[in-house]
Order: C-alpha cells, then structure tokens, then sequence
C-alpha cells in the first residue's frame, strides 16, 4: 500500500495499485465527513437528554452553524483563489450599522438600506481585492488594514450621529417591508404550528404565544446558508469559473500563462466575500432589530478555521465548499454541544484548537497524498 | 491502512475524555443559568462567578455562568436561547440591549422558564420581558447620583474612561455623571478599549492636551487599574478628583491611598447570589420577594474600608 | 523537414536591446511545418530573449517577424496564441494540486448549457483528456487524477499535448528536458517526436547536444546574441555542435581534459 505514495516513473505500475479507500481519502471533504460523524457521535452520546436535540436545541445550533456557513462560503472560496479576508468580522458589524443609520436614522425605507449596503459593502470588497493584486501585497496585510478601518467607522458613524454604539428599531422600521424578510423571516410556519399542534415540538407554556410552538419556522438565515453552499459548490466544481478559482489559487502565474484572468478571479472573490459577511449582518439586524458596534468580533478567524477544518488548505488552490459547510457545522455544535454536555465553557477553546490541529494534520497528510511528495 | 484507522480512534479516545469527566458532574438540585454580558477578559465577573458558585453550594442547587467570548450581544441572544433549550428551572441573565435580548428572554418566560435580570437593564424593561424581578444598580441613576456628589466636591470638568463604549449602559454611567455635574457630555467621554497599556496611554494623551480636567471617572477595574497607574506616572495622583464605578483590588488600594475620593459599589456579589437564592426557594417553597432589588449604588471612601479590602476581587 | 514548403514562421535579423545592453544582435530563423528546430546556446547566449520575441512577450528592436508569409506585429503573448504559437515554459503552466482534465482545460473550459447557465462540461474534458493523454502514450488513472502524482517528464508531455490539443501551429519548448532523469528525457523526446509528425513545427530550446541530435531535424546556435549558423541534420557532429556553442576555443583545452564527457 505504502509504494501507492511513491510517484514512480512508470505509469503502468501504479494503475492498478490505488485501492478505491484511498481514492476516497483524496478528497478534501474527509476530515469534514470525519468530523461531522465523530462529534454528532458523541453528543449523541453524551448530551442526548440534555435539551440539544429537542428543536429549541437543534435550532439553536443550527442557527450558529448557518452563520458560520455564510460566511465560510466566502472565506472558502476566497481562500481556494488563493487570498484571504480579515475585514469579515468588521465587515458585518459595518454593514449592520449602515442598515441601522439608513433606516433607523436617515429613515430610507429598509429595503433600499439593505440595497445600498450591499452595494457598498461589495464595493469595499472590490476596493480590498483592487488593492491586493494591483499592489502584489499580502491579502493579509490588506485586508488586516479594513479589520481596523471597518470597525472603526462601525464605531464612530453612529456615536457621532446618535451618540450612542447601538442603534435599535430596526425591527419597527421594517414592518411591512417586502425586503426585509427575505432576511429576517421565517418559512414553514403552518408546518411548525402542526408539528406543536400534533406533539412532535415542544409548545409554549405561558403567556401570549401559548399554543405556539417554540420554534415557529425556518428562519431565513439557514436558508440563505444552504443556498449559499449549494450555489458556491456548483460553481467552484461545475462552471468554467470554478476551474479559474482553483486555478487562480494553485499556481496565479501558471495560471496567467494559461490565459485565466486571475486578477478578476480574485477580485471577485473579495466581493463575493463581502456579499457572505453582508447577508449574515442583514439578517442579523434584520433577526434582533438593531446594530451594535461590536458585531461580528473574531468571526474572520471563525470562518478560517471552518474552512479549514473543512479541508480546504491556506495555500491556496484546494479546498471544497461542502467540506468548508460540514466545517462550519462541527464549529456551531461543538460550541453549543459543549454546554449542553456540561462541560465547563471555557474548554471549548481547548477542543477548537485540538480540532483546528487535527484538521490541519489531515489535511497536509491529504495533500502529500494528492501531490506525491513525501 | 490500519494505521489511519488507528490515529483517528486514538483522536476519538482523546476528544471523548472530557466528556465522560463532564457528565459525571451533575447534580440532582434545580439547575440555574447566569448569562452575562462581559467579554472573556472582563476580571469584574469573576465575582458573579463567585457569587453564584457559593450560592450553587449554600442552597444545593447547579449553577453554570456563560458569556459571549467577544462580548458580541448577537451571540449571547444565542446563549440565552440555548440556555432555555436545555431547560433549566430559572436563567438569570443581564440586559444590555434590549432589542436584541428581548425576544430570546421572552421566549425563554413563555417556554416555562422563571428568569431574573440582573445587572443591566432597568426594571421597567425586567418587567416587559416578563423577568419574576430585577436585581442591580440602574446605571444612568447611579451616574447621576455621582455627578451630584462630584458637583458638591466642586467638579466642574472631567474625563469618562469608557472601556466598553459598545455597552450602552457604560455610556449611560457617563451621561448621568455628567448630568448630575449640570454639564455636557461632549468629547469628555473616550474610547480606552480594553488593553491595560493603551487604556493607560489614552488616559495620559487626553490629560495631557486637557490640563485643566478637574476629574476622571473610571467604570470598572479594567479602565481604573490603568488609569491609576497613569496618574502616577503623570503626578497627578492624590491631585485630581478620580472616582470609580466598581471595586477591585487596585481600587481598593487607591481609595485608601486617597489617590480615588470613591468608588461606586454596585455590590455584584449580590446580584449574582440572591436571585439564585430567590429562585430556589420560589421553586421549592413558592415564595417571592414583592419587589426590585437595588444591589446598588453604595459610596466606598476611605472609611470603613476592611472587609472591602479583605474579599475584594473575590465576593466584593 | 518538408522544403519544398514555405517557412510558418520566419524571424528576420531580429534585434532586442535592453537599454545598453545588446541582448540579440541580428538573428535569422526559420521553422517549416513539421520540423524540429533545436535553437542551441549556453546560458545566457540570448535563447530565452529570442523565444520571447517570437511568442510576443517583448517586441524586437529592430527586424521582422514572417507568420506563415505575413508580417506580424505581436501586442502580448495572447496575440501570439490566437495565432498559433504555444510556449511550454520551463516552469510549467500546470497546477499540481488540480486534476489532468482540468489543468488540460485551463482557460479554455469547453461549456454546456443546462438551462440558462453554463456549467464546465467534465464528461467532455474527461474524455478528450484520456484520449491525447493516450495517444502520447501515458496512462492515466483517471482524468481525475492530479498533476502532482506525475513525474516531470509526464508533466512536460500533458502541456505539449494540451497545447497542441488547442491549436498550436509553432510550439516553442524552453528546456523541456533540463531537469529531467534520462528515462522521463527519453518519454519527452519520443512525445516530441510525435508532435513533429502531426505537422506541428516545434522549437526546441536546450544546452543540451545529445537531447538536440535526437529529435533534431535542423540546428541553430547561438552565442552573445549572435547565430552561428543552422546547419541539417547529419551534417554536423555532436563534437562541432558543442565547440559553436561554447563560443570555440576556450572549450577544446578543457574539453582534453575532461574526456569529451562535457
């Protein structure tokens, strides 16, 4: 099995010696596969009673894990062309606050808000990869600079405007918006209401929704995450475009001499990221009906790291989107598994860095099989 | 082949361990959920910790404390929503924003969850969301109260170190101080963030170009530790008039230093420890205090400074 | 070597100059359709600026460039492609961590249309990978597989085949064999000679006489920017080859006493 490693002259040899495990093992999904069967194994085991798989529980993790997933997606991509992003987190805490003062304080109706941040947002993404290949500069550098500028403006628009770091009534600004629930909404109500009715979920107990279920119905936030995945899949493994991404991120100059435009390629990666962090920050806002200046805090390196633990490699030029969502999945319930196994929180740290590692681990073991070298 | 397969069950073994550590810790009391606001390097909830640890083990009750990491309030909706799916018998949670806190501590009331707001917020808003009551100083009126007394010690100027200007509640701190001085706002109120070093620098810069500051008002240990070494860097410890929201170890050696004139105590020890109190005996004996309790705000001078100086950092 | 055919590409006392310095000082060449012209020269003698002139890369000082008897005038490299001229660098134009299929295809994905949308037709690029990959006679796992696994020389063999797959009518070779092992040498060489017969003129840059007298159909040398000649195959000795390309004498003394294995 071992001489399957071993890239030998002749061809003949090897053909038939690669068994079909290890063909499955080549690819960058695995450890994400891995992962996702290893930890749902063990919250199954040990928190199955704990309220984690009651469909309070489910939602609360799926919602961490779809926000994690939108913006893995950008991240993923991005990081498969060859680049990466650190203003993500600023940049949701940004286009929050721009809904907020467009709608709140400036009193536009909010779906033009919501228009012109993307726009905007976009634009900046634009503007970060205009940057970095105009200049030959590090992503990192680049788009550590936006970490800081984002924020920064994220702060002080609104304590100059309103005085004040948060800025509530978003929710009350968008009654009767068409599209404000294409973010904040939720989908399947009647379906929720029947699973109550009928005993499948748990009910409210009290108050004025008594009768309702706990979980009214899909929220729009984990549709955008499965929409973002699939079309992020199929365009990175089924278009022209997706071979010119890996291609952008294995080798830019080989892929300049093969006449892939790589500057566009990276450039829209940036804005596509753009769009990921935006779609989370409207529905964020669009969800709790404010915006806060510390939105978004670290979610960069969140989205790194479920792209990572989804198989995809910071060099560039290989990686998989399903694999970055699988990762974003293991992220959102671990972190909320944790406590719902009664560990203490603060350990969580200690098993996302034991998980980054041994994601990483794999993933260099994957590429040495991938590439032959030893 | 077999080796693969080795390293990932090794891999599994080590990832369970905790687990099964965790699982066998248990016990057979209510269980109650403090969810608080503070970022992970906030050192002023390591008495809540504290406080509702000793109250966990008087009463025999489960308690568990958990925070956003950041800080980032989006995120500690989603606690308080996890939280009620694991469904404890009461959470305790503080609220910092109302409309993003509202909605999860609502659901969290209907789906038979008892819930006490603690820290921040304010009692209209505890009695909104449907909370049984309200434990803790109102920020805005506890600043007011100590811009009154400034005022009296002659104050007409000071400086606000804001070191979680996106709380609003720090920002209420400051306009009620500068309410209770009858003047404005404005620019006296900055950004420190919350690095020790850049916290102390800010607070040395502004002095510097605004000499004629007459006090600075800090809003916890993690503004006010810096800023003491600040003033004494600069000379102008014992010289300005510094006052202080919270207690610490630091503070307390300030205050008695007489380099702070107060420190306000909002007494988190209690809010931490009596609605555990509260809630257990609600849930075993149905009884309930008939209203809000103000842990706060109390005045810390240099009198009577012992049994502050003894537990602070730990139960003050 | 087919004379009775007019020359595909004529290059004509090309000069470069890189500010003083005089990089090609008058060179004349001409490829015909289905030879293999070795364009010979140590490092330095002006090889890698002569091919970059014929392949638009940098626009000659002065002289004139002939494409199958017209006059061309190359903008960038793209224009030279779209006539024709393919280059297969020295460091390749291929993604060790991307699969055979789609290096191959790599700015020229084939397209079907499913709908409103235009998705990469992998059946299509998988088929037409395994065939040439085929007829250059190395078997691929799968079309799937990635360029990392080859060997150099199976690597050199993909981006001729994929360039001449695409078109090209001159395929210029910039050391294909340089830092290969003598079997994967052999395997280049033999795909070389493929090529040849399919009517395709190929260039066959190296400093290497043995690698050139094997395919080889004509010989051009170059030293310090100059040609030394071309001469036909068999009317030159491996011997003579090397003295025209270390510039003459100075080579013959050290030559003696390295036994003529230089």
């Amino acid at each position: 099995m071992t001489s399957a490693t071993k890239p030998t002259a002749n061809t003949d040899e090897r053909v038939k010696e690669i068994s079909n495990f290890r063909n499955a093992l080549i690819r960058p999904e695995l450890g994400g596969i891995v992962g996702t069967v290893a930890v749902f194994s063990f919250f199954l085991l040990f928190a199955f009673d704990s309220g984690m798989f009651n469909s309070q529980g489910i939602m609360n993790w799926s919602q961490i894990s779809a926000q994690f997933m939108i913006i893995a997606v950008g991240a993923c991509l991005l990081m498969i062309a060859g680049e990466f992003d650190l203003s993500v987190g600023s940049m949701i805490g940004f286009a929050g606050m721009l809904i907020a003062i467009f709608s709140v304080t400036l009193g536009w109706p909010v779906w033009m808000a919501i228009i012109v941040t993307f726009v905007i947002a976009v634009s900046i993404g634009a503007l970060n990869g205009f940057i970095v290949v105009r200049t030959g500069l590090p992503s990192f550098i680049v788009t550590l600079a936006f970490l800081f500028i984002l924020r920064g403006f994220a702060i002080y628009l609104p304590q100059t405007i309103e005085r004040k770091t948060i800025i509530g009534g978003v929710s009350d600004a968008a009654q009767g918006d068409w599209l404000a629930p294409v973010f904040g909404g939720k989908i399947f109500t009647g379906f929720f209401q029947w699973m109550g009715d009928n005993g499948i979920i748990a009910v409210f107990e009290r108050g004025t929704r008594k009768g309702q279920p706990v979980v009214e119905g899909l929220p729009m936030l984990i549709v955008w995450a499965i929409a973002l995945v699939i079309v992020g899949h199929i365009i990175l493994t089924k278009t022209k475009f997706g071979n010119w991404i890996f291609a952008a991120g294995g080798d830019a100059e080989a892929a300049r001499n093969s006449g892939v435009p790589v500057n566009k390629v990276k450039i829209l990666m940036f804005m596509f990221t753009a769009f990921c962090a935006t779609v989370f920050a409207v529905c964020q806002v669009m969800e709790f009906g404010s915006a806060g200046a510390d939105r978004g805090l670290l979610k960069e390196f969140e989205a790194i790291i479920a792209v990572v633990i989804g198989g995809a490699l910071l060099t560039g030029g290989y990686g998989s989107v399903i694999g970055a969502a699988l990762g974003a999945l293991i992220f959102g319930v671990v972190q909320q598994g944790l406590f719902f196994a009664g560990v203490e929180s603060s350990l969580f740290r200690v098993f996302l860095g034991v998980i980054l590692l041994g994601a990483v681990i794999l993933n260099t073991y994957i590429r040495r099989i991938i590439t032959g070298e030893r | 082949m077999t080796s693969i397969t080795k390293k990932l069950a090794l891999a599994a073994a080590v990832v369970a361990a905790p687990f099964a550590l965790a699982t066998s810790v248990a016990a057979d009391g209510e269980k109650y959920v403090l969810v608080s606001h503070a970022p992970d390097s906030d050192s002023w909830w390591n008495t809540i910790k504290n406080g509702i640890a000793l109250a966990g083990d008087q009463m025999g009750v489960e308690v568990e404390y958990r925070n956003p990491p950041t800080g980032d309030l989006a995120d500690m909706a989603r606690i308080i929503e996890q939280a009620a799916a694991s469904g404890p018998n009461g959470i305790i949670t503080t609220l910092s924003d109302y409309d993003v806190l509202s909605g999860p501590i609502k659901a969290a009331v209907d789906s038979g969850i008892d819930v006490i707001i603690m820290n921040s917020g304010t009692p209209d808003q505890a009695r909104e969301v449907g909370a049984l009551m309200y434990v803790g100083q109102p920020e805005y009126d506890a600043g007011y109260a100590a811009g009154v007394r400034a005022k009296g010690d002659g104050v007409g100027s000071f400086l606000c170190v804001n070191h979680y200007i996106s709380s609003p509640s720090s920002t209420e701190r400051c306009q009620g101080f500068a309410d209770g001085l009858g003047v404005d706002l404005g620019n006296q109120m900055i950004d420190s963030g919350q690095d020790p070093a850049e916290i102390k620098n800010r607070v040395l810069a502004y002095l510097n170009s605004n000499p004629e500051t007459d006090a600075i008002l800090t809003l916890g240990p993690t503004s006010a530790d810096p800023t003491l070494l600040a003033l004494d860097e600069n000379g102008m410890a014992g010289d300005i008039y510094f006052g202080t929201f919270d207690l610490g170890e630091e503070i307390v050696k300030g205050i008695k230093a007489g380099v702070i004139n107060w420190g306000i105590d909002q007494q988190p020890f209690l809010q931490a420890y009596l609605p555990v109190v509260v809630l257990t005996n609600y849930h075993r004996y149905g009884v309930l205090p008939g209203n809000n309790i103000n842990s706060g705000p109390g005045f810390v001078t240099a009198d009577g400074l012992e049994k502050v100086e003894e537990f602070a950092g730990e139960y003050r | 070597m087919n004379p009775e055919h007019a020359p595909l590409i004529q290059m004509k006392n090309i000069e470069k100059h890189f500010g003083r310095v005089i990089a090609l000082a008058g060179v004349s060449v001409d490829v015909f359709p289905g030879e293999c012209h070795c364009l010979l020269g140590d490092n330095g003698a002006g090889k890698s600026t002569f091919i970059k002139t014929m392949s638009g890369v940098h626009k000659p000082t002065k002289g004139e460039i002939l494409f199958e008897g017209q006059q061309m005038h190359f903008a960038d490299p793209r224009d030279a492609i779209s006539a024709g001229i393919a280059t297969v660098h020295q460091h390749l134009a291929m993604i060790p961590l991307m699969s055979v299929s789609r290096n191959f295809f790599m700015g020229n994905e084939p397209v079907k249309k499913i709908g409103p949308m235009n998705f990469f037709d992998h059946d299509y690029a998988n088929k037409v990978t395994m065939d040439e990959m085929s007829k250059m006679g190395i078997n691929l796992r799968g079309p799937d597989q990635a360029v990392g696994t080859l060997s150099g020389g199976e690597r050199q063999t993909v981006a001729i085949a994929r360039a001449v797959h695409f078109g090209a009518k001159v395929l210029i070779l910039d050391e294909p064999t340089s830092a290969l092992g003598v079997r994967q040498t052999a395997n280049v060489l033999a795909t070389i000679d493929k090529v040849r017969k399919q009517g395709v003129a190929v260039v066959f840059i190296t400093h290497n006489v043995r690698h050139a007298l094997a395919v080889g159909d004509r010989f051009t040398v170059l030293n310090r920017g100059q040609t030394l000649g071309t001469s036909q195959r068999g009317q030159i000795t491996p011997d003579e080859l090397q003295d025209m390309m270390a510039g003459g004498q100075e080579l013959v003394a050290l030559e003696g006493s390295l036994g003529g294995t230089v």
